[in-house]
């Protein structure tokens, strides 16, 4: 009994086959990404080996030949070098003390330690001058004589700058390596230490690598706290500045970013080789019940977490306090009496045009991280959709090509677009070439999420849409889109404070027509207005802040879960 | 001319792995076929070919006469109901069925006429603005057969949709399936590794093994006469013997057991001589207790001793396992006749292999 003709079926009309719409989103986002990555990275190179209009190798001789410049070298790895070792352990006991102990509080330390990363990098060094430089609050207290810039200096700020990601990679790593394996030592006889020795420290060694590569990564290829505490101590990064904006010598500068390259790129690819071999190690076996820590061992740890999560609030209560009081460090003669100056207020140093500045800047920081915010989580859902569920050859290849911005220091992608894109028009000095810099830079994380979010997404509700007669636009907006929802919000999330808070990939880009408040707060530095960039990195933090907790709001009110 | 499906000399190759070979196959409008076949056989490639979701290496898929080899999924107008449901969790059931039908620009009011026939159909109408976590496996596997109904599609294609399900909802939701097909006369082609599934909806059985069609016949065919070895082995339970033939007689290499074999069970295409495999179903093999029950004997030879080893209650047949010379041998006897024997671990026996319910495979046929 068939009644087939009760309804008229028309047929399914697409305007082209799947296959094809999926190619063309795979053209079209190489092709972006052959102009705005592959491109600049190439006149990077081609303007390194040029001196005066001839391909030469001269401009890599006179890096090595001046010594002065030629220290930055060794600089970058001596400073590197010892905040990966410092910040390695300081992230691994704050780790230890938030999965294997007891200690009370640990969604508070866990909370405060993500702080740092919604604000420019550059105010773990305000913080330090604000308090040890020479009308610190420490320095007038205890009537100091030290100096804070130069290596110290960069030292201490480059580590609180990549605790919070090593203390991210480490608490994974700690919590997902099974502790049924400590405990099995415990039972078959050994101590406290060596337990630790032996079984939790190896058994968490690719953790420890891939965070160690990250912070060397992190830290050689930062760019705003050295040019603000280095003084005359210069690091690759801080030379590459020099040379560009200083001397105008590009040509100097793109080599400088060549050699940059090599370590950054390097430490990139270890971290990436010892996260998949971390993942590799991490059992999917639930975790048991914590056993109570004893007394003595809880006290240890949480001293050493208080301090260190304590350091990190220090840096921002010096922020904000900073920008508050009206004479940091007291009028003449008064720099001994802490409590008054430190209690008499004045909002005068939010007042930016005092400074020869305008608060405009963090309105146009503002509209330009909405914008990188939608087009970044827009165009990482597409890509990552095409490429994770859709698969047409090639995709693989544009997979690797959106892992690479991970790879690059954002410096010297700036820069780049500099060399690039001097002749375009509607780029050079506009807000567009700030705009797609940062889509760029920050393309893999988004892509990244993306793509995990797709995986979880069961490859037959795709092929059950396509079946009921939807072409590839109507299954992603229907039936992916919404399943979709949390990676995608996250993203704008994630778009949005790397755009407010990004300072190297957007150094070279400003011009007076378009400013941005990260790079203000160095400019402002830099003239000797210290209260007045707390005044904007309070600001700007303060945004990040609020833009987090609405969507907080937002999700627990409809009862999602944000990553 | 009828509307059937049919596969032309069908490959399907991935890199270095053949799932399909050479497959031709014809499904008449209106039939309900199954592909049977353990893991990897090549049955879910198939079904997906047919659905659009491979491409096929070589050979032609035709629909209504015209080749539809490279017409896209949403074209084809093909159901399908998958494994996993796939149902749509931020929609209801109600959009979830729906949703084809505005694939397909349907008008809202017919729309919705559509839905709640179907609705009916199922017996789901209460569910129909639940959303599918809230349902059971049982009607979210109803919601997914109604949603690849409503377009009316020309065949409907089920990728081992019950093997999710507990076994006795499983055995409801087939019936229903079955009497949608009949109502709706629909073309259907089933997907499953359940050998008992297949014999008991399908008109036509198609047994698949690595990529090649074992044998295609009704039900009680490939449950009766086999076509190979395999077919023999997956379908059911089998006794398996390998031995040499001379005439009408098979020695089993292992144990030297003589059997003979009737002129029907060695079938035309046998070699005389050689090396053959020979199967028995456990419902054939007789049973004698020692002084018990005399049973009819027309092969002395086919008498053997035995003694009993294992007894198992299956419900309606008891399972014994009967040790002979150095051989396990599965017989199943009904739980009256049990009664009535009373055998039990330990008990000697005598067995009477039937010539005429032996099965005989040549190597070629293995």
């Amino acid at each position: 009994m068939r009644d087939n003709e009760t309804i008229a079926i028309k047929p399914v009309r697409t305007v082209l086959p799947d296959q094809a719409v999926a190619y063309l989103i795979v053209g079209v986002v190489a092709i972006f990404f052959v102009f705005f990555l592959l491109l600049p990275l190439v006149h990077i190179l081609k303007t390194s080996f040029v001196t005066e209009g001839r391909a030469t190798v001269g401009n890599y001789i006179e890096y090595f030949g001046k010594a002065r410049i030629r220290r930055s070298l060794y600089n970058s790895f001596y400073v590197a070098g010892v905040t990966t070792a410092v910040t390695t352990i300081m992230a691994f006991i704050v780790a230890f003390a938030l999965t294997r102990t007891t200690i009370r509080g640990k969604s508070f330390y866990k909370s405060v330690s993500s702080l740092p990363l919604m604000a420019p990098s550059v105010v773990q060094a305000l913080a330090l001058i604000s308090l040890f430089g020479r009308n610190g609050l420490v320095t007038n207290w205890f009537g100091g004589k030290w100096d804070i810039y130069g290596p110290t200096g960069i030292i201490i700020s480059e580590i609180f700058y990549c605790f919070p990601y090593a203390l991210l990679i480490l608490i994974t790593t700690l919590s997902a390596v099974d502790t049924r394996l400590s405990e099995a030592a415990e039972s078959l006889g050994a101590g406290p230490v060596k337990v630790f020795t032996r079984v939790t420290v190896p058994t968490a060694r690719y953790g420890i690598f891939s965070a160690a590569a990250l912070c060397f990564n992190l830290t050689i290829t930062d760019f705003g706290n050295p040019i603000v505490i280095g003084g005359d101590y210069n690091v690759l990064a801080t030379e590459i500045y020099t040379q560009v904006e200083g001397m105008q010598r590009f040509d100097l500068g793109a080599t400088i970013s060549v050699i940059l390259l090599i370590p950054a790129v390097m430490a990139f690819m270890l971290n990436n080789y010892f996260t998949k071999r971390n993942y590799a190690l991490i059992s999917g076996a639930a975790r048991p019940f914590l056993r109570p820590s004893s007394r003595s061992k809880r006290l240890l740890f949480s001293t050493a977490t208080i301090i260190i999560i304590g350091a990190i609030i220090v840096i921002f209560w010096a922020i904000l306090w900073t920008s508050i009081v009206d004479v940091w460090g007291g009028r003449a003669g008064e720099s001994k009496q802490i409590l008054k100056w430190l209690t008499t207020f004045s909002t005068r140093h939010y007042n930016f045009s005092h400074r020869g500045r305008s608060i405009s800047v963090v309105w146009t920081s503002f509209w330009i991280s909405i914008i990188v915010a939608f087009f970044g989580a827009w165009l990482t859902l597409i890509a990552g959709y095409v490429v994770e569920k859709r698969k047409p050859s090639g995709s693989q290849l544009l997979y690797l090509i959106t892992v690479l911005p991970a790879a690059i220091p954002g410096l010297v992608l700036g820069l780049g677009y500099i060399l690039a894109f001097v002749k375009v028009d509607w780029l050079y000095y506009k807000a567009s070439i700030i705009i797609l810099n940062i889509i760029v830079a920050n393309f893999t994380l988004g892509m990244l999420s993306t793509m995990t979010n797709m995986k979880n997404i069961d490859k037959s509700i795709d092929e059950a849409s396509t079946s009921l007669g939807a072409d590839l636009p109507k299954s992603f907006f229907r039936v992916i889109f919404p399943l979709s929802r949390i990676s995608f919000w996250n993203n704008i999330l994630f778009f949005f404070e790397r755009s407010m808070v990004t300072i190297s990939a957007v150094i070279f880009l400003v011009s007076p027509k378009i400013q941005l408040a990260s790079i203000t707060i160095i400019h402002l530095i830099d003239d000797g207005f210290i209260e007045s960039a707390c005044a904007m990195s309070t600001i700007v933090v303060a945004i990040v802040v609020a833009v987090h907790i609405i969507f907080l709001a937002i999700f627990k009110k409809k009862g999602i879960k944000v990553m | 001319m009828a509307k059937d499906l049919v596969l032309e000399k069908l490959t399907k190759k991935f890199d270095k792995i053949t799932a399909v070979r050479d497959m031709s196959l014809e499904v008449k409008e209106g039939e309900f076929v199954c592909f049977l076949g353990p893991s990897g056989c090549g049955k879910t490639t198939t079904l997906r070919m047919i659905a659009g979701f491979e491409t096929p290496t070589s050979g032609n898929i035709y629909y209504d006469g015209k080749v539809i080899n490279d017409i896209i999924p949403q074209k084809r107008n093909f159901g399908i109901v998958f494994q996993s449901y796939a149902l749509f969790p931020h929609m209801t059931v109600e959009e979830n069925v729906s949703f084809g039908l505005k694939m397909h620009k349907v008008p809202k009011q017919q729309i919705t006429t559509r839905v709640d026939e179907l609705l009916a159909l199922v017996g789901l109408q209460d569910q129909k603005y639940k959303y599918p976590p809230e349902l059971s496996g049982g009607q979210q596997q109803r919601v997914a057969l109604i949603r690849s109904l409503a377009t009316y599609p020309q065949i409907l294609l089920l990728d081992e949709p019950l093997s999710a399900l507990d076994a006795k909802i499983r055995v409801n939701l087939r019936a229903e399936i079955k009497k949608v097909q009949i109502e709706l006369g629909i073309t259907m082609i089933y997907v499953t590794h359940d050998q008992e599934e297949a014999l008991s909806i399908s008109d036509r059985v198609i047994v698949m093994n690595q990529g090649y069609i074992e044998q295609v016949n009704r039900p009680i065919e490939i449950y009766k006469n086999p076509r190979t070895k395999f077919v023999a082995d997956f379908v059911g339970t089998s006794n398996f013997f390998e031995g040499t033939i001379q005439d009408n007689r098979v020695i089993d290499r292992n144990t030297g057991l003589e059997f003979v074999v009737s002129r029907e069970a060695l079938r035309s295409a046998q070699p005389q001589e050689g090396t053959v495999s020979l199967s028995i179903r456990p419902e054939k093999i007789l049973l004698h207790k020692e002084n018990g029950k005399v049973v009819s004997v027309q092969e002395k030879t086919n008498l053997k001793n035995g003694t009993i080893e294992v007894v198992t209650f299956l419900g309606v047949i008891v399972r014994s396992l009967i040790r002979i010379a150095d051989k396990r041998i599965i017989v199943d006897i009904t739980e009256t006749d049990f009664e009535q024997h009373m055998v039990s671990m330990g008990d000697r026996v005598k067995l009477y292999f039937p010539p005429d319910e032996f099965l005989v495979f040549g190597a070629a046929e293995a």
